[in-house]
């Protein structure tokens, strides 16, 4: 038996033992996803060593003798002692420091996903569809406004803010409803063609 | 109890079985359907196609995912990979994730097999698994080598041969990131308004609606959205960039001016329009070339030493010239030579399953979908009809 059919089948059986749960719980289900919680944990574990603390601390310090990067790694380190009771407040300095990181995105996260999209919702209304955006725009950022009450000829327009967002929501569902069922079709793809090869 | 109240109480595992079928029968028996291209689409594809042949253009992969979202990204990476290899663009790959490493393998590794001539270094380059994406998304900006130093087989970027007339995103002027989650946003952020780079994406269903503003804003080229638009690009490959022309002789490569002969033809819109392109992207098996009576003689005389086999070979069916590639015996095959059997081949327009995965997977989620539909309705017209009968629902 190849290597390849082994693997298929070891992750047919599986496969199967998590569908059985859609007919009832069942020990092949618990035994499956306890498993796999296990096996992700241990395989990630091994996959960063090898990944990460090898190429990016192991190598570069111990063999090229770069030593500057002894500091990040200590910094990294520091992390650990949130396990402790004692030292715990140690790992607030390699957060301070990726705090940096935060401020660093700040303004340019504000021109990319604010100052970009209002300078787009500003352009000249020539056609139907940038209408309809501003009109979108408008409403849902007056629903949103709780200091006049939503009632009247005001109340009627902010509806249309709902409309939106119900819209917006339905569209939202039907994707995902929609990638639910690509993974599901990804298994089955996996059963029929990989496992036994029945798809040309 | 009568109808409706069944109805209600209908046992969820029944509505498991219909929607396990719905699936399974359309990918046990595929049949050909229309994926009508959306411009992100379009757009995206267009934008690959026009870095073709080019020595100082390439586009940059993002596998910002691991194995859980393969089913609706790896179809995507593989039918992009195919668009480059198929158009000579030069392609780079990298992770954020230390589990999208071996994905990445996998994908280029899955394409090249139908590529002999495509070499790693040459023709692509794997980054492998890179920590600290801010740092290096800044400073690829300024030298792309400096940033990566080496490749994922540890070779000197600036001794690859991929690397000439590559310096930073001036050149590496696209990136296509694919992704569960934040699709594309550290580009978005730091590269395209520092750099001017142009960010791309393929997403899961999940995410696309979160990303649609950004396309609007023309921050996003181009986005190719859950199956969907993976099953959209398979099929913009099979009519463009894997298309044959039976007169063309692709074993020169080259023009009289030195300028490369690239395979496939551009994008055009009249031709993806046209009724006949859907005969170039079937899913279904096809087994014979099929030529006009001119196209046939043009075919035949780019190999006057195997005339006789392919006169032999020809077929007549509805007055057009067919060969019948599971005719050729592989004494025949032997003969013609590896390079002439491929060729007739990809003029049967059949495509492999590995670059059909998302248009089959298409067909059974518009049957899912429809059922799905059907549900909701039925659902509905049994509680409204029950509660217009004052019964407790």
């Amino acid at each position: 038996m190849s290597f390849e059919l082994f693997s298929n089948l070891v992750g047919a059986f599986f496969t199967l033992c998590i569908f059985s749960f859609l007919y009832k719980d069942n020990p092949f289900y618990q035994a499956a996803e306890q498993m796999l919680v296990g096996i992700s944990l241990g395989y990630g574990l091994v996959f960063t060593f090898e990944r990460v603390f090898i190429p990016y601390v192991y190598q570069p310090i111990i063999i090229k003798h770069q030593f500057m990067l002894i500091i990040p790694a200590i910094l990294g380190i520091l992390y650990l002692f949130r396990f402790t009771r004692n030292l715990a407040w140690l790992s607030r300095y390699p957060i301070a420091f990726n705090m940096m990181m935060v401020g660093m995105g700040v303004p340019m996260g504000m021109h990319a996903s604010i100052l970009v999209q209002m300078r787009q919702a500003m352009v000249p209304v020539e056609t139907v569809n940038l209408f309809l955006i501003l009109l979108g725009t408008v409403a849902v950022l007056l629903y949103f406004f709780f200091s006049k009450a939503h009632s009247g000829a005001y109340g009627k327009f902010v509806n249309v803010g709902k409309w939106y967002m119900m819209i917006g929501f339905g569209a939202s569902f039907g994707l995902t409803v929609m990638a639910r069922i690509s993974l599901l079709i990804g298994r089955i793809q996996f059963l029929v063609n990989d496992v036994f090869g029945l798809l040309k | 109890m009568n109808l409706f109240e069944r109805m209600q109480k209908l046992d969820r595992r029944w509505i498991y079985i219909v929607v396990a079928l719905a699936i399974i029968i359309p990918l046990m028996i595929p049949y050909d359907s229309d994926n009508v291209t959306t411009p992100p689409t379009e757009n995206l594809y267009q934008m690959i196609d026009s870095f073709a042949g080019r020595e100082d253009r390439a586009i940059l992969m993002s596998f910002y995912h691991d194995a859980a979202t393969m089913p609706e990204l790896f179809p995507m990476e593989v039918a992009i990979l195919r668009h480059a290899f198929e158009r000579n663009v030069k392609v780079f790959a990298l992770t954020w994730f230390p589990a999208g490493a071996p994905l990445i393998d996998y994908a280029i590794n899955s394409v090249k097999e139908e590529f002999p001539n495509i070499q790693s270094g040459v023709d692509y380059c794997n980054f492998g698994y890179k920590p600290q994406a801010f740092a290096m998304v800044m400073g690829m900006g300024d030298n792309i080598s400096n940033a990566m130093n080496t490749d994922a087989e540890g070779r000197k970027l600036e001794n690859l041969p991929i690397m000439k007339g590559i310096n930073n995103y001036s050149e590496m002027n696209l990136v296509i990131e694919f992704s569960g989650s934040s699709a594309g946003m550290t580009w978005i952020v730091y590269a395209r308004p520092k750099f001017g780079l142009n960010v791309a994406v393929g997403v899961t269903a999940v995410m696309a609606a979160d990303l649609y503003p950004y396309l609007q804003s023309g921050q996003l080229i181009g986005m190719l959205s859950g199956l969907k638009g993976a099953a959209e690009y398979e099929k913009l490959v099979d009519i463009f960039a894997a298309y044959r022309d039976p007169a063309i002789d692709y074993r020169v490569t080259t023009d009289a001016e030195g300028q490369k002969i690239l395979p496939g033809r551009p994008f055009g819109r009249e031709i993806l329009d046209d009724e006949s392109s859907l005969d170039l992207s079937k899913i279904t098996t096809q087994t014979k070339a099929r030529f006009t009576n001119e196209q046939f003689v043009a075919f035949s005389g780019k190999y006057p030493e195997h005339l006789a086999l392919l006169n032999s070979l020809r077929e007549e069916e509805d007055g057009k010239a067919v060969i019948d590639v599971t005719k050729i015996t592989p004494e025949m095959r032997d003969q013609m030579g590896e390079f002439l059997y491929r060729e007739i081949n990809q003029l049967t327009r059949n495509t492999q399953y590995k670059f059909k995965v998302a248009r089959i997977g298409m067909n059974a989620q518009s049957v899912a979908h429809i059922m799905i539909i059907l549900f909701i309705v039925i659902g509905n017209v049994g509680y409204f009809i029950q509660k217009a009968r004052g019964q407790n629902v």
